[in-house]
């Protein structure tokens, strides 16, 4: 039992040795003028595929900045090397403004680099304050029976009306799929990146035009919602095609 | 003796030269066209002159001074040449508006809902007339603003009508809702015209008629003399959120033609006589703030959110010339001889080529420079991730604070004798040349 408590701590510590990035950091990202609070989460993805070895595994992470109206944000394109890593955080873009990226590396138990955003570059010092916790974006579900086929609506934005084309697939157990077709001066496909249904709700997700449909379906063959975009929020009723 | 008369005669032409661009936009029909020369190098910042707080207002020169507003309360006498402050005048509001200055009189109107004219040699008040008022456009929800059935007042709504002077008369529009003319001379009420929100476009005036646009939607022509409605024009509608709706430009009106952009994201060409639309320029949702300065066939103007730089052709709205301004611009475009100069939300001024709109130079202040708390991107684009990330309380207002941080230029520049003046966010005036 001693030999195998032993065993067991020596592996914790072997661990904790391997993965110096895993954790929650918490620190400043020193922009002049304006320091922000920055929260990364960063841990291998275990359960991304199971019975790998775990310095094989994929990193995952997300980060919380405070002082942004940032929580949660996915952390993508981790590269993490010998002690470095470089990570881009998928929130604070806009037009012409890229997500900001991270450079980095542990010295002396701290994560020091460098917050690159809009093409400019402060210094950030993250220390370990715990365990990950990472924020995993909701995953997309399975689509019920009642909700698959076509489905039309329109809706009218600043004196022009949109017409509005909604195929919906489902898949059995797995995830469903949608196209969304909105035609108004030109013909918009928009793509959707998550759906998720549950009982008769379903909301719809496109990080490409930041738009989310959010309906209730009737019984009367129709799906009740709104469209949001930006500020924007527009009673939206979609019926079935005939 | 025929050499001094002549001399008497030029003096007094170029006196009233002089006193024909002391107005917004140059002249009451706002074509935004200044005599050169203007300088097509930058060589340095002859002065520059600190006020108290942000200048949204566009000087304007009378013999060798310098007139304008400050939001610190005062309007400002300055010697265009030194930059020596010859008096200022003390309102009890911010004044975001550019005085006209005729025989020796300035007219401005101020936010503490009073209309001034002082004596430009001294600053002392001649006469005041009270408004209804002054206020910012408000609406629920105003462009998606977090709560959507509080009425939020409209941090963009930046400038103050400013008044055009004409034959002993002076026209204005006020937050009260009205245009008003009034005796220059008095300051007695001649008429009111009522409109169905603010109005803090600028009137223009050609040929007896009152040309000025309202936050109502409606752009309108109003008889000079008696204040009656000639036409109305009905721009675009937002129900949503407000956020397309409303003439905050000023109008040009050249050879029969009224060009005033418009929050609905058009660029409109108008008959002057009839309000009929004569073509628009679609700006893709984008603000149209500045005044369009047109001379030769050709109106200049700019966009806010998409950031560009448009010549179009006058008689069909054609697009001739697109640049990129790199962010937000309200300041109206002064062109003087073959260059237009532009003030950016930046904090810089550019000078463009009037043919190619090709940037010949660029000034930006040091706030722009230094770009604290980044409000801008390496590019000098607006980092909006970094300002309007938040739509509740007050956090639009504070981003807005934080993007005028760098010396955002507001203000229309004025091009008088080979010098360019303009005011900044950052307080001060420049002067370069």
């Amino acid at each position: 039992m001693r030999a195998a408590m032993l065993f067991f701590c020596s592996f914790a510590l072997v661990c904790r040795a391997d993965e110096p990035l895993a954790g929650k950091w918490s620190g400043k990202v020193q922009v002049p003028g304006r320091e922000l609070t920055l929260i990364v989460d960063l841990v291998r993805d275990a359960t991304d595929s199971p019975g790998r070895a775990q310095d094989k595994q994929n990193w995952i992470g997300s980060a919380t900045l405070p002082g942004l109206n940032i929580k949660g944000a996915p952390v993508t394109d981790i590269a993490a090397q010998n002690g470095e890593i470089a990570f881009v955080i998928q929130a604070m873009a806009g037009p012409g403004v890229e997500p900001p990226r991270i450079k980095a590396r542990v010295v002396d138990e701290k994560l020091n680099g460098e917050f690159l955003q809009g093409g400019n570059s402060a210094p950030i010092v993250l220390e370990k304050i715990g365990p990950a916790q990472v924020e995993q974006p909701p995953r997309n579900t399975a689509i019920a029976k009642e909700f698959e086929g076509e489905w039309r609506g329109e809706y009218e934005l600043l004196g022009l009306q949109r017409k509005v084309t909604l195929k919906l697939q489902g898949h059995g157990a797995d995830a469903g799929t949608a196209e969304l077709v909105i035609v108004g001066r030109k013909v918009n496909n928009v793509p959707i990146d998550r759906i998720a249904q549950q009982n008769e709700f379903i909301t719809m997700e496109s990080a490409a035009f930041g738009m989310t449909y959010e309906g209730r379906l009737t019984g009367n063959d129709e799906i009740k919602g709104q469209l949001l975009q930006g500020p924007l929020e527009i009673a939206l009723t979609l019926r079935r095609a005939k | 003796m025929k050499l001094s008369i002549l001399a008497g005669l030029l003096a007094a032409f170029m006196a009233t030269s002089v006193n024909a661009q002391s107005m917004f936009r140059g002249n009451p029909a706002h074509t935004g066209v200044y005599a050169g020369p203007a300088p097509r190098e930058f060589h340095g910042v002859k002065w520059k002159f600190a006020t108290g707080n942000r200048v949204i207002s566009s000087p304007v020169i009378a013999g060798k001074v310098l007139y304008f507003g400050g939001d610190d309360g005062n309007v400002y006498a300055v010697d265009s040449e030194t930059g020596r402050q010859i008096w200022k005048f003390k309102t009890r509001g911010p004044v975001p508006a550019t005085p006209a200055v005729v025989e020796g009189t300035l007219y401005i109107g101020s936010y503490d809902g009073n209309f001034y004219a002082l004596n430009s040699e001294t600053g002392a008040v001649k006469w005041k007339f009270a408004t209804g008022g002054e206020r910012r456009f408000e609406a629920k929800g105003l462009h998606g603003m977090q709560p959507k059935n509080q009425t939020i007042a409209d941090s963009f709504d930046i400038f103050l009508s400013s008044p055009v002077v004409v034959d002993g008369a002076v026209y204005f529009g006020s937050g009260d809702t009205n245009v008003y003319a009034l005796d220059a001379n008095s300051g007695a009420l001649r008429w009111k015209f009522k409109t169905g929100d603010v109005v803090h476009a600028s009137p223009a005036f050609v040929d007896g008629v009152v040309f000025v646009g309202s936050w109502d939607s409606y752009f309108y022509a109003i008889d000079a003399k008696t204040g009656k409605e000639k036409w109305r024009f009905h721009g675009g509608e937002d129900p949503l959120i407000h956020n397309q709706v409303g003439f905050q430009s000023s109008p040009a009106v050249v050879d029969g033609v009224v060009y005033t952009g418009c929050r609905d994201a058009q660029l409109y060409a108008l008959d002057a006589a009839t309000g009929k639309e004569k073509w628009k320029f679609d700006n893709q949702l984008s603000w149209v703030i500045t005044s369009p300065a047109v001379d030769a066939g050709r109106v200049y103007f700019a966009t806010s959110d998409s950031a560009l730089y448009h010549v179009a052709e006058a008689a069909t709205g054609k697009d001739l010339v697109k640049e990129d301004g790199r962010a937000y611009m309200f300041s109206s475009p002064a062109l003087a001889g073959d260059t237009v100069f532009l003030g950016v939300l930046n904090g810089t001024l550019s000078a463009r080529d009037a043919a190619t709109g090709k940037v010949l130079w660029e000034f930006q202040t040091d706030a722009s420079k230094e770009n604290k708390g980044w409000p801008l991107t390496a590019e000098k684009r607006l980092n909006v991730p970094m300002l309007y990330f938040d739509n509740w309380r007050e956090a639009p207002i504070v981003a807005q604070d934080r993007q005028l941080s760098v010396g955002s230029i507001f203000s229309s520049p004025l091009v008088a004798n080979g010098t360019v003046y303009f005011g900044s966010t950052d307080g001060f005036v420049y002067a370069l040349d």
